[in-house]
């Protein structure tokens, strides 16, 4: 009975024909983050009128003869809990950090490492962003890393990335990380 | 063999797509749980909800379906995506089914379910109570772009009726005033017949003037006649067709009105003379009297606007009345001054006269009316429309 479950997800799955190679990508962060900034500046929108998220955004973004279909979900406190709904069948966590809200820092840190352990992200890459590098009271991504204890990940592909959702600067090149180790590894 | 199978699955699988069986319970399940579904670009969290319920109750509708015909889901992923099932006219058939899996499609079948209900509504207010409440009309508190629009279009049509009316308004009084202690209401304000008259004098010299500076009383009269005629026409031909018979009439009648104001206020003046043969000191004085009488008429017409506003929602939307024919209603409006004799016409035409500008005021109502019905069905169309492109 479960065997046939699962045999029908994967047929309706399938039913969708589409030749496009589609990646699911869920963006997590702490609120204030900038994470619909940064969905906003990959599908190429305004990011001027951007108020708080409530609920969830998704953005469905050509890149690299793909279809990236990414999903950010509000950060404040109070939604958190929702997060773990929107793992499943996830191929790429990209989570946002505020790069210049220090006092935070331990705050982010914690969601990140329960997001690790989650059973549905499982050996999922991630991509780090080290966003509003435009502050000038930012901190670099290297000092991020080392807080962060990233290099003890052992599991999963990862990456930091600095960048600044508003200006743009770095997202590509973290668009491009995705491009080039997590899609060819999935085919 | 195999073509022969899938060919078979194909027609069961749309036959079962189609059947109450499966029709039934997916509708209920979107029609009950559509209404927090909007328009909004953020998603809200309870969406995520519906789908997982969604995507349980189809799961188990179509494996109920396989069992019972015995296909396994090989079978119908290869019926699925056969050419034949992707022809367009199945492919709405098998949105509900690629919904369970496509977050987004599911949305939008949400969106436009949502939609579709509150239309619903809105036939059914209408049909109950033959106009919408104010509060569906005017609202406020969540204006899209579409509705914004509306409202611009309401306003025009709000102030084109006003317009309308208002002459309808001076051109009644106007009647009533010449017959004197016979109508009741002019008895109420006998000190405005001197009033009415001097503001008739006003409102053709803006509106008129170019047609009669130079023609004496007799001519002029026989001009104003003529003019609404030839001039109805083009007037109308600017406004849609649907008015067009509503429209000759009204700007040929209020023309025959302006023409009758001045030709009144001559009289009551005292002048006998048109008003560009008048001498500068009559001239002031009529300008005078003029910026002294517009002030009153102001506050009349505000008066009148106050009372036609709160009786405007209570009027019930019913066949129009006949239409006046507009020839009648103008040789009511234009014979009058031309019995220059100042004594009082027989009562029995008044009565009619007035009678006719009440009936033509309901027809303008109703008329107001269905334009704004028209209107508000028109977008709601479009609004589907775009819904369902998407």
């Amino acid at each position: 009975m479960g065997e046939a479950q699962k045999g029908l997800l994967s047929v309706i799955e399938k039913l969708k024909g589409s030749t496009e190679q589609e990646i699911r990508i869920v963006l997590l962060g702490l609120d204030n983050a900038g994470k619909t900034t940064l969905l906003k500046s990959l599908a190429s929108e305004d990011v001027n009128t951007i108020t708080p998220t409530q609920g969830f955004n998704i953005k469905s973004v050509a890149s690299h003869g793909m279809k990236l279909n990414v999903w950010d979900i509000g950060g404040q406190r109070k939604i958190r809990p929702f997060w773990k709904k929107y793992l499943e069948n996830t191929d790429l966590l990209i989570y946002v950090i505020d790069s210049a809200d220090k006092k935070r820092f331990e705050e982010t840190g914690l969601e990140l490492s329960e997001l690790i352990d989650e059973e549905n992200l499982k050996g999922v890459p991630v991509l780090i962003f080290a966003n509003k590098q435009d502050l000038a009271t930012a901190s670099p991504a290297s000092e991020i890393a080392e807080g962060l204890n990233l290099h003890t990940y052992r599991d999963r592909e990862w990456q930091i990335q600095a960048c600044s959702a508003v200006s743009g600067e770095g997202v590509q090149d973290g668009m491009n990380w995705i491009c080039n180790n997590i899609v060819n590894k999935k085919k | 063999m195999a073509e022969d199978d899938s060919e078979w699955i194909i027609e069961s699988i749309v036959g079962y797509l189609g059947s109450p069986e499966w029709v039934i319970p997916v509708t209920d399940f979107m029609e009950n749980k559509c209404t927090v579904f909007d328009d909004e670009d953020e998603n809200k969290l309870s969406y995520t909800e519906i789908h997982q319920q969604y995507k349980k109750l189809a799961e188990k509708l179509l494996e109920n379906y396989m069992q019972e015909v015995g296909i396994n889901e090989q079978q119908f992923l290869d019926a699925c995506t056969s050419p034949f099932a992707k022809s367009q006219s199945l492919q709405p058939m098998f949105q509900p089914v690629l919904a369970t899996d496509d977050f987004q499609m599911f949305r939008s079948l949400m969106v436009q379910k949502n939609m579709e209900l509150q239309l619903q509504a809105l036939r059914v207010i209408k049909e109950k109570n033959g106009a919408l409440p104010e509060c569906l009309t005017d609202g406020v508190d969540v204006m899209t772009e579409l509705q914004q629009q509306e409202m611009k279009i309401l306003e025009e049509v709000l102030k084109k009726s006003k317009e309308e009316y208002d002459e309808e308004m001076s051109r009644r009084l106007l009647t009533e005033m010449k017959i004197g202690s016979t109508s009741s209401s002019s008895s109420d304000k006998p000190n405005t017949e001197g009033v009415e008259a001097q503001e008739a004098t006003i409102t053709s010299f803006t509106q008129s003037n170019t047609s009669k500076p130079t023609s004496d009383c007799g001519g002029s009269s026989i001009q104003s006649r003529i003019l609404p005629a030839v001039r109805a026409p083009t007037k109308s031909s600017e406004s849609s067709d649907a008015n067009s018979h509503q429209t000759e009439e009204r700007s040929s009648s209020r023309e025959a009105a302006a023409e009758a104001y001045l030709e009144e206020a001559h009289r009551e003046a005292g002048f006998s003379k048109p008003y560009t043969e008048l001498s500068p000191s009559q001239q002031e004085q009529l300008q005078q009297r003029a910026a002294y009488l517009r002030q009153q008429r102001d506050k009349l017409h505000a008066l009148k606007k106050e009372q036609q506003k709160t009786r405007q929602p209570a009027v019930p939307e019913e066949p129009s009345a006949s239409p006046i024919p507009a020839p009648s209603t103008n040789s009511e409006a234009v014979g009058q001054p031309q019995m220059n004799g100042a004594s009082s016409p027989p009562p029995a035409p008044t009565s009619l006269s007035q009678h006719s500008a009440n009936s033509t005021k309901q027809k303008e109502i109703s008329a107001e009316e269905k334009k704004k019905l028209q209107k508000r069905k028109h977008l709601a169309d479009k609004l589907k429309e775009e819904v369902i492109k998407k």
